[in-house]
């Protein structure tokens, strides 16, 4: 999978780094903008894969800067603005934008967009299927197969298990697995957690896979 | 005009043409008139004070019950100095420049407190939107760095959000025209919204959340729903009970669609249940509960579905159900295809 360019024009710094970081961590290759005296010609230089702009920066705003950016670029831009006025939001969309987020944003929602934009904006060839020890994890129809045999997995099941996979040999706590369910639309608790994964474990099990999530007591989950 | 008080100040008037008469009849007697032309000087002095009190009565009257239906009439009354004619009565017109001189003096109060709420409210918004650096950069300090302890801190800062949002909503709810972006939107992706909102206050407090999802989708502004929900939800968490579950289900009427919100909470007495949407209500729940109740939330609720057209109810049987009803306009839909 290639990685993705991602570049940050926020005048805050801390926010800055921050979002730098959690970028990193996520599996991004993100670059900093300090000078915003020459922000287009750092653009230019770096040639992102996606721009998060924020909209008052020292100087030029970011809508006149989106508007440059449009004359010799189709790159996505995200909008990150603590001003959640309508008209900055149509501004935003008439000027090129291709999405508008206010700040204090929540992470996940923010992540959710980049991913989607970026999924648009390059379509990749191929399928989505993430493999571990010998099963491959189709992401696209939902399925898991082991051994020539596949078994289908409900939308939540999905879920857990590309959570578990994507974190495949390190523990995943409870609450950071129930975290991710949340920021993905699923809003199970404790009990039904337990109950679906003891449900993937039924199913894995009919197609040959036993013991393939550990617990581990008082921690979480393993594969 | 009240007669009797005028008549009553026109007294000694009255008494002093009395005397006058009671003069000229003796002094005429003495001087040897008969008594029919005495009788005859005193009735037409009588009937020329009596036609010029009465003529002057009733101008006066029809006079001062034109101001008062004029003023009647006025929606904004202090503008009467402008409105009526110039008096043309010597003392009359020393009124009439008193009047306009107040009037001007208070017109200018006006202005400047008007001046000084918008430059107020202005600041307000502004200084919201300073608030949500901060708060952002703390946000993404603590989800970069996750442990127990940054998610409480997460908690919090999410209550922050919901609180600051309440400062800059009110601020604008005197103008909501201003700032209204109508779309098609779909309901449940604004509840997803809400809830992503505040994920880590319902998730600490084990709260079950129950969706009904339907692809249901309504014309209105995204962002104003967004926080009505918001505080629907903080609200629920205020006043949970043990194993507390929140549901969200569409119902459709007749030329509508309903969202609920239900929660299984200690629920609202049904002697407070006409009160809730008041500005400062906060009733026995928020007496009893060790949560601070301002008495903003619904409030503001209310105001906003009103500005936005959308019916807000509440019952509390069992559950305490919100229900946020949205015209379904087949205008648009006939406009678009």
């Amino acid at each position: 999978m290639a990685v993705y360019k991602i570049m940050i024009i926020e005048d805050d710094p801390l926010i800055r780094s921050e979002l730098k970081n959690m970028l990193c961590g996520s599996g991004y290759d993100a670059v900093t903008v300090s000078d915003f005296g020459r922000t287009v010609e750092e653009i230019k230089k770096e040639a992102p894969q996606l721009i998060l702009l924020d909209v008052k920066l020292p100087g030029e705003n970011g809508f006149s800067l989106c508007s440059r950016i449009r004359t010799f670029s189709n790159v996505p831009i995200v909008f990150v603005t603590s001003c959640n006025t309508d008209m900055d939001e149509l501004n935003s969309i008439m000027l090129g934008g291709d999405a508008y987020i206010t700040k204090p944003y929540n992470t996940a929602i923010l992540l959710a967009k980049i991913a989607s934009l970026l999924k648009r904006a390059y379509p990749t060839e191929g399928r989505e299927v993430i493999s571990y020890r010998g099963t491959l994890l189709h992401l696209e129809n939902g399925s898991l197969e082991f051994d020539g045999q596949q078994v289908d997995l409900t939308k939540n099941e999905l879920k857990i298990l590309y959570y578990l996979y994507k974190n495949a040999g390190r523990i995943c706590s409870r609450s950071d697995l129930i975290d991710f369910l949340w920021d993905n639309r699923l809003y199970v608790d404790d009990n039904a957690l337990s109950v679906n994964v003891n449900r993937i474990r039924e199913k894995m099990a009919g197609i040959g896979l036993t013991d393939f999530i550990k617990t581990k007591h008082r921690q979480g989950y393993m594969i | 005009m009240n007669g009797k008080l005028y008549w009553k100040q026109k007294a000694l008037l009255l008494f002093l043409h009395g005397c006058g008469m009671a003069a000229l009849a003796l002094f005429l007697r003495f001087n040897g008139e008969n008594a029919d032309s005495i009788i005859l000087i005193l009735a037409v002095w009588g009937t020329v004070l009596t036609v010029s009190l009465l003529t002057t009565y009733f101008t006066r009257k029809a006079q001062m019950d034109k101001l008062l239906a004029l003023a009647g009439q006025l929606e904004e009354r202090y503008l009467l100095p402008e409105m009526m004619e110039r008096p043309v009565r010597a003392d009359d017109q020393v009124y009439y420049q008193l009047l306009r001189l107040a009037g001007k003096s208070m017109l200018e109060q006006v202005s400047a407190i008007k001046h000084e709420q918008a430059e107020y409210r202005e600041f307000i918004e502004q200084w919201v939107h300073e608030i949500k650096t901060p708060v952002t950069a703390m946000k993404l300090i603590c989800e970069n760095h996750r442990s127990d302890f940054s998610k409480d801190l997460l908690t919090e800062l999410e209550k922050i959000n919901s609180y600051t949002e309440q400062v800059l909503y009110y601020a604008r709810s005197e103008h909501p025209e201003k700032d209204y972006l109508v779309r098609e939107i779909r309901l449940f992706d604004v509840v997803h919204q809400a809830i992503a909102e505040n994920k880590y206050l319902l998730l600490q407090h084990h709260i079950q959340i129950d969706l009904a999802e339907t692809d249901d989708t309504v014309y209105s502004d995204e962002k104003w729903l967004c926080f009505i929900l918001n505080q629907m939800i903080v609200n629920a968490v205020k006043y949970r009970t043990p194993s507390p579950t929140i549901w969200f289900y569409v119902e459709h009427t007749g030329n509508g669609i309903t969202l609920c919100i239900a929660d299984n909470g200690i629920g609202i007495r049904a002697g407070d249940l006409p009160r809730i949407f008041e500005k400062g209500f906060t009733g026995e729940n928020g007496r009893n509960t060790s949560q601070a109740a301002t008495g903003m939330g619904l409030y503001l609720c209310k105001r906003l579905c009103d500005k936005l057209d959308i019916g807000l109810t509440a019952a509390s049987n069992g559950r305490t159900v919100f229900k946020l009803s949205f015209h379904i306009n087949d205008f648009i839909h006939q406009v678009q295809s």
